[in-house]
């Protein structure tokens, strides 16, 4: 029994339930729920959403918040497709550039944060309203049309079965998140400082040098989610990113990641979006309006925060 | 944004006591850089820019300003509290939108429908409120979220068709000119914004709600309904984002399910600008409801002056939010002048 409770304690025990449970019923509900088409159109929304919502969760774990996670991708996401059809760059070298922008672009985030002292929430409400000006004036609401065939065919090419060539980038990167959170010092310091900076620094982490890290790693996957999103569509849309704020929240939050910081887990962040992704889905395949995408999402942050809240409150029996 | 570097150097030696105090206090306050950068501003765009002054633009101007002010109003509200509001936009374009359906659908008169609006904008408030008492979570999450929630019934319900057919009352009042360039929708604001000053200053219930946000639990100590306070702020930031989404729809003719961007969103800047320049603290329990004015209506003129220089509509969004991050910058320089200075 004990054993089992300890399971039921892990953070991505409820959410791998609650996914096994969905998939479960909708699949009874509806065949074609599991058919090889579904799967590849669900790994495809979850490949780009695990990075935004990973973006987000770098910042949970610090306890800040980035709303600036849109912004970002979408300014490295016209920056790759304009570099690659006004200078002719080679792929590779415009997503080692779109990167880079989004990992300074986080780095401006978390040095403005750091020196003034302001909250997180101020600063990145600015910066966001920043990078998308400079994308619109870029591009000055035009999208880039000329994407290279290479970039086009990674966007659309299969890896095996069901599963698109795009996941290969997110599995790589969940991979190294959760090495990073769990063995990694820069991982280890993350979460210190998220559960408690005063006592982190008296441990001799340097605050503000984590601080700037988690951003600017915020800001590559962004910029990295923002990149996938253009070799999808196979286009430089200046809107990309625009309606990743809720979702970036959803997905770390139903994952039983605690707002306050320190505590975040990799798996239930990724499970999270399974979740958000097989109901957005089923709301499709059971011809609910898609409209009403929005209104389940919002309501299951809500039930995700009660039932952290809940879980928080009842004490941990056994010894731990 | 030079202006109000200066304040603080201009204003001299002071001393620390005796009569002067209060006018040393109000050249070192908020608003007085505020009208200081407004005059300047006005100065600089009247001499580079034609038309800045002429009749048509300060009546645009005044409509602007309106809506701004009052959307910076709504946010203000909650700040009190020491929460904030995300769902603001959400919250006005289905007050507008409720508004169209009962005049379009239901063939209501439009003061009642009107009126039907801001009752929808108080529920929602109140919704808002409700669940940040009850939960004890953060008002960013539960507004995050019912933002998302409100929107995306509001789409559900409105197909996201617009309701064009509106009285002619409403476009009328948009377009009425009070003395060749006032806007009456700017009397509407300012009204709003002298009963807030009223409510902050003057009623048991405005100083509860600064206490309730100063420190929850000495007020709670001190026999405040901490709980009942915190739900009012949402509720009158409800009202008053439905007045600002009514006061979009005389301006455009129609209630537009997009008029405030993705899930309201376009408002979330606007409706922090007004509040942070005018000094109204993020923390809360302190209120400045002409420095949200000043604010809100510095932030207009910027944006048409600009625009009037031909700077790219799509520039101005990155100056503004460069100018959220120097208004924070001055305040917290601001701030920490006047703790060494002991006049804080």
């Amino acid at each position: 029994m004990l054993h089992l409770s300890r399971l039921s304690r892990a953070d991505w025990f409820g959410p791998l339930l609650a996914t096994i449970l969905a998939i479960l019923l909708i699949q009874s509900f509806s065949a074609s729920f599991l058919s090889a088409y579904n799967i590849e159109i669900l790994l495809l929304a979850i490949a780009v959403n695990a990075l935004v919502a990973y973006s987000q969760m770098v910042i949970i774990a610090i306890g800040q918040m980035n709303l600036s996670v849109g912004a970002i991708g979408g300014l490295a996401a016209i920056s790759f497709a304009g570099v690659m059809e006004v200078w002719g760059l080679p792929a590779p070298l415009a997503l080692l550039l779109a990167l880079a922008i989004g990992a300074l672009a986080g780095a401006v985030n978390g040095i403005l944060i750091r020196i003034t002292g302001i909250s997180a929430f101020v600063i990145t409400l600015a910066t966001l309203s920043i990078f998308k000006g400079i994308n619109l004036g870029i591009t000055e609401a035009q999208p880039f049309y000329g994407i290279p065939e290479s970039v086009k065919s990674f966007g659309a090419s299969i890896l095996f079965g069901p599963v698109p060539l795009l996941v290969l980038p997110t599995a790589i990167v969940t991979l190294l998140l959760w090495l990073m959170l769990r063995r990694l010092p820069m991982g280890r310091f993350i979460l210190a400082v998220g559960s408690n900076e005063h006592a982190a620094a008296l441990s001799g982490i340097s605050v503000g040098t984590t601080v700037v890290a988690a951003h600017a790693i915020s800001g590559l996957l962004a910029a990295l989610a923002g990149v996938l999103v253009v070799a999808r569509l196979q286009i430089g849309q200046p809107s990309i990113g625009d309606d990743w704020l809720i979702l970036s929240f959803a997905a770390p939050v139903i994952g039983g990641a605690i707002l306050a910081g320190g505590h975040v887990s990799t798996m239930a962040t990724l499970l999270g979006v399974v979740i958000v992704a097989i109901i957005t889905q089923a709301l499709v395949l059971f011809s609910i309006d898609p409209f009403l995408v929005q209104v389940v999402l919002g309501a299951m942050i809500l039930a995700a925060v009660g039932l952290n809240r809940l879980r928080a409150r009842t004490p941990l029996k056994g010894s731990h | 944004m030079s202006a109000q570097d200066l304040v603080p150097a201009s204003a001299g030696p002071l001393s620390p006591t005796g009569g002067g105090l209060s006018r040393t206090r109000f050249f070192l306050s908020n608003e007085f850089g505020l009208i200081l950068l407004i005059a300047a501003f006005v100065a600089v765009f009247a001499f580079t820019t034609r038309g800045f002054l002429s009749p048509f633009n300060l009546f645009s101007l005044g409509r602007n300003s309106a809506v701004n002010i009052m959307i910076g109003l709504s946010m203000m509200t909650v700040i009190v509290t020491g929460g904030l509001n995300l769902a603001v936009g959400a919250i006005g374009v289905c007050a507008a939108m409720v508004c169209g359906w009962m005049i379009e659908v239901l063939a209501l008169p439009w003061p009642l429908a009107v009126l039907g609006g801001l009752a929808l904008g108080a529920a929602l408030g109140f919704v808002n409120g409700w669940m940040v008492v009850r939960t004890g979570l953060h008002s960013f999450i539960i507004t995050l979220a019912t933002m998302s929630i409100f929107f995306g019934a509001m789409i559900f319900l409105t197909r996201a068709e617009s309701f064009r057919a509106m009285p002619e009352v409403f476009s009328a009042f948009g377009k009425m000119k009070l003395a060749t360039y006032l806007s009456p929708l700017l009397l509407v604001t300012l009204a709003c914004a002298l009963l807030l000053a009223w409510l902050y200053r003057f009623t048991v219930t405005g100083r509860e709600m600064l206490a309730a946000g100063a420190n929850p639990a000495a007020a709670e100590l001190s026999g405040i309904n901490v709980n009942r306070a915190v739900i009012l702020c949402h509720v009158l930031s409800g009202v008053l984002a439905g007045l600002a989404a009514l006061m979009l729809v005389t301006r455009n003719g129609a209630a537009i399910p997009s008029m405030a961007g993705q899930l309201g969103q376009d408002w979330l800047l606007p409706a922090f600008l007004g509040p942070v320049l005018g000094g109204t603290l993020l923390k809360g329990g302190k209120v400045s409801v002409l420095g949200t004015v000043l604010g809100a209506f510095l932030v207009t003129m910027l944006t048409s002056g600009l625009l009037m220089l031909q700077v790219g509509a799509f520039w101005v969004q990155t100056f503004l939010g460069l100018m959220l991050l120097v208004a924070v910058l001055l305040d917290k320089a601001r701030r920490s002048y006047l703790a060494r200075r002991n006049l804080a």
